[in-house]
């Protein structure tokens, strides 16, 4: 706690590669003791790959790391423990049938002989608790507890395991104003106590609060790093953009033709509040904004998986009613999911049942008996529109690749008149070519007059396919710009516009 | 400042509601019965329902074990076969009964490890790795007097010894209360201390809350999973010996169906199927009210098809309990904003 300022963590020339992508290249990162170090950078930059290095999850391919200035080899989660590296998931890791106490000090309880020390524990946790000032009771269970208390738990359990090292992913997500005020002043209090923390946000209206120091990553590679006071809003979004938008996007010029849905005052749970907006025939409208701002849950609600608050839903003028997904489909809405493998495809069947399921009704007589002549006629359709690369309609769909299964997502939807399409992160993990077919598919289905609504968390594709653009954050959308004339500043700039919630709080 | 409201430790154990609300569903029926036939509540009667209920309290607490990890044992009714049939056969062999029972219990507890290294070290699903053991162990049942019932135990070690054995485990009585219902009270109150008192413990209700939170905090999950078959193959053992002490020989068909009894002693009183809550307390009210329906019935003259139909409707309305509280929980959870 004296020896403020001091390298406790210097990571160098940091490489990972997962197959086929090359995660990180030669990054660097180093924190000090009593900072509060912000690590920016856009999704998939690599950030949460470099702190799960540093945290024993994943192992280096190379580049040295030092910690307390002792240089560590390969980690497991339990040795980067022992040393005192905490990290506090985005999604929360505690057993919820177990009290506060018991997560805290789990796998290594106190015992008196053969018999737990519970009270001893209690009293511990207690401690450790009083010092955060955070009020909460030892002995509650803690699925009882609303969730920005279990995540101070997490913190709590993370300082009583010793740690001096601090990772927070996105910790302030699922909280309101009245409680990021609370994480905030704790972390205040650790910076003073000596802690070293490195803290990973998206809401950078929210680093004025407690940051140091900020180290931006783009890419998987390292790109600078600054002291707070000395950068600029600006700045530090230019550094996170970075790239130029090459012509890799194949754009096709459509007349844009009449409305065909409109979505008015739509509302579902905490992540789609009060959004509307119109397609229209021959356009691709492209839905920007960071992980977590609410897009996936709108197009879950649309499409009828998730329960809506309210709100309507006019589909060439019709108003239609949707509680579940077959009612979308039958309007002639459909949608290709965010995760594939889970969502979208069953992985265990073939490229035949995986297009003829939602298409059934069409394919079967009236004893439900299966058409065979019908179901392959649409099979070998979807493969030759969509250009499947398969050696049949009967390989199992999980043995094709990332591009090709995403095609016969689309391809199962596309038996069918469907009006609009909904695309949700379509090229998310599969490669360049691949990308490039996904988006000539787009560009298809917009020539046939079929609205196109596209989410995607990669900037350049959104503006290099979409013809219009709606950016949310938040639950809401915050803006609405057209892909020709916008910057990608522009776009992070609304897709940051969190409602200020610690705005009143701070003065 | 918390310690204002804090209620006594007794009623803050989790899962303690269930359990209560189990008791008072058994004093409901045992009364009920009662009201109809006084029998009920006479004392030979009672003692009767006490070792009766022991066989059950037994087994529900090897399988409330694993069920709290969120696993589950299918193998221990064949199990009970199995130890029934190998103590019959040593003793009719003439071994000596200590040695005999030492020796079933070893072969029990050899199921018991595998059955935690195919669950927690291969990650079979238990349902399926268990399911497999279940097969070979009634398989041995059948092979080891050659397909055949065995004979009187009292054939091999004589009349004395045999009545020795019989008497400690079924027939014989210590301060009144049959010796069955004492040597599961015994083995009731150590379990019970080993899962709320110990580490183990702990760690057993943390791998059945969230096993990742468990492995993440340095729990060995193998290790743990493996003690939860042991306690589970080690308590079909005792039953096994039981039922080859009450029938005097040994039965192939011991034990038949017993697992479902364990889960339905163990889901009567508030062992979750889907893990991280339960207490043996709750196991224990479970095998009683299983008792006293089956003894009520019978008392009462009732179809022996209507026990069962009675005994399904309780353990599917217990777990319904369960999962609609569970429900509730997440709804409120999540439209919480």
């Amino acid at each position: 706690m004296k020896d403020m300022n001091e390298t406790i963590v210097s990571m160098k020339g940091i490489c990972k590669t997962f197959p086929g992508v090359k995660a990180l290249d030669n990054v660097q990162l180093e924190l000090r003791s009593g900072e509060v170090l912000a690590l920016l950078g856009e999704n998939g930059a690599g950030k949460s790959t470099l702190m799960k290095i540093l945290s024993g999850v994943y192992t280096r391919d190379s580049g040295t790391m030092e910690i307390f200035g002792r240089e560590y080899g390969d980690l497991t989660p339990k040795q980067a423990q022992e040393i005192g590296v905490a990290i506090i998931h985005q999604e929360l890791n505690m057993c919820r049938h177990l009290s506060v106490a018991e997560n805290m000090f789990l796998g290594r309880e106190t015992c008196r002989g053969m018999v737990l020390a519970n009270r001893e524990m209690e009293s511990e946790a207690q401690r450790v608790l009083d010092e955060l000032k955070i009020d909460i009771d030892p002995r509650q269970v803690v699925g009882d507890l609303p969730v920005s208390k279990q995540q101070m738990v997490e913190i709590a359990k993370a300082l009583s395991t010793k740690a001096r090292i601090l990772i927070m992913d996105e910790p302030t997500s699922a909280l309101t104003s009245k409680e990021i005020d609370e994480l905030f002043r704790i972390i205040r209090q650790l910076k003073e106590s000596g802690y070293g923390i490195i803290y990973i946000s998206h809401r950078l209206e929210e680093l004025q609060h407690i940051v140091d120091r900020v180290s931006i990553m783009r890419d998987g590679q390292y790109i600078t790093s600054m002291n707070f006071k000395d950068a600029t809003m600006d700045e530090i979004i230019a550094h996170m953009v970075g790239r130029e938008i090459k012509e890799k996007f194949p754009r096709v010029t459509c007349e844009k033709g009449k409305k065909i849905f409109e979505v008015k005052h739509l509302n579902a749970g905490r992540m789609v509040r009060d959004v509307s907006f119109d397609l229209y025939e021959g356009e691709i409208v492209g839905f920007a904004g960071l992980m977590g701002a609410g897009r996936t849950e709108a197009t879950r609600a649309i499409f009828g998986v998730d329960p809506k608050d309210g709100g309507e839903l006019i589909l060439v003028g019709q108003p239609v009613t949707i509680h579940k997904p077959q009612d979308a489909i039958r309007a002639g809405i459909v949608l290709a999911p965010e995760d594939r493998k889970k969502d979208g495809l069953c992985t265990k069947l073939s490229i035949r049942h995986n297009i003829a399921l939602p298409n059934l009704d069409l394919l079967c007589g009236p004893l439900g008996v299966v058409n065979r002549q019908k179901e392959d006629a649409m099979c070998q359709q979807a493969v030759e529109d969509l250009k499947i690369k398969t050696p049949g309609v009967d390989i199992d769909a999980g043995n094709l690749s990332g591009g090709n299964q995403q095609k016969v997502v689309v391809g199962k939807w596309l038996a069918r008149n469907s009006r609009v399409v909904i695309f949700d992160e379509p090229t998310r993990g599969i490669d360049v070519a691949a990308k490039v077919e996904i988006y000539n598919l787009m560009n298809h289905l917009k020539q046939q007059g079929i609205a196109v609504m596209f989410v995607s968390s990669e900037m350049p594709e959104v503006m290099g396919i979409a013809d219009r653009i709606i950016v949310m954050c938040d639950g809401r959308i915050t803006g609405e710009v057209m892909a020709r004339e916008t910057t990608q500043n522009e776009i992070l700039t609304l897709a940051t516009k969190f409602e200020s919630k610690i705005a009143a709080a701070a003065e | 400042m918390n310690a204002t409201k804090r209620t006594p430790r007794f009623l803050s154990v989790r899962g303690m509601g269930a359990a209560l609300t189990a008791f008072a569903g058994l004093i409901v029926i045992y009364i009920a019965f009662g009201l109809i036939d006084r029998t009920m509540f006479s004392g030979a009667n009672i003692m009767n329902l006490l070792r009766s209920m022991s066989k059950y309290l037994l087994i529900g607490i090897g399988q409330s074990y694993v069920l709290i990890t969120g696993n589950i044992d299918l193998s221990i009714g064949s199990v009970v076969g199995m130890s029934a049939m190998t103590s019959a056969t040593l003793m009719v062999a003439g071994v000596n009964p200590v040695l005999a029972i030492l020796i079933t219990l070893l072969c029990c507890l050899v199921v018991g490890l595998i059955n935690g290294f195919l669950v927690g070290q291969f990650k079979l699903p238990p349902f399926i790795a268990t399911l497999g053991t279940m097969f070979v162990a009634r398989g041995i049942a059948y092979m080891v007097n050659g397909n055949r019932n065995t004979n009187a135990i009292s054939s091999g070690i004589g009349k004395e010894a045999a009545d020795a054995f019989q008497n400690f485990f079924y027939y014989g009585s210590t301060a009144g209360v049959y010796n069955t219902f004492w040597i599961a009270l015994i083995l009731f109150l150590i379990f019970f201390f080993l899962l709320s008192k110990t580490r183990t413990g702990r760690h057993i209700y943390a791998i059945g809350s969230n096993v990742d939170a468990a492995k993440l905090s340095g729990v060995s999950v193998v290790t743990t999973v493996t003690k939860t078959y042991l306690v589970s193959a080690f308590c079909a053992g005792v039953v096994g010996l039981i039922l080859c002490a009450q029938a005097g020989m040994g039965n192939m068909e011991a034990g038949n169906m017993y697992e479902m009894y364990g889960v339905a002693a163990g889901v009567i009183g508030g062992v979750s199927p889907l893990g991280g809550t339960g207490l043996l307390l709750g196991t224990l009210a479970g095998a009683a009210v299983w008792q006293t329906l089956e003894n009520g019935l019978s008392i009462i003259h009732a179809p022996v098809g209507i026990q069962r139909i009675v005994i399904g409707i309780i353990v599917v309305f217990a777990v319904l309990l369960d999962v609609v509280f569970r429900k509730g929980l997440l709804s409120r959870k999540g439209s919480k904003s």
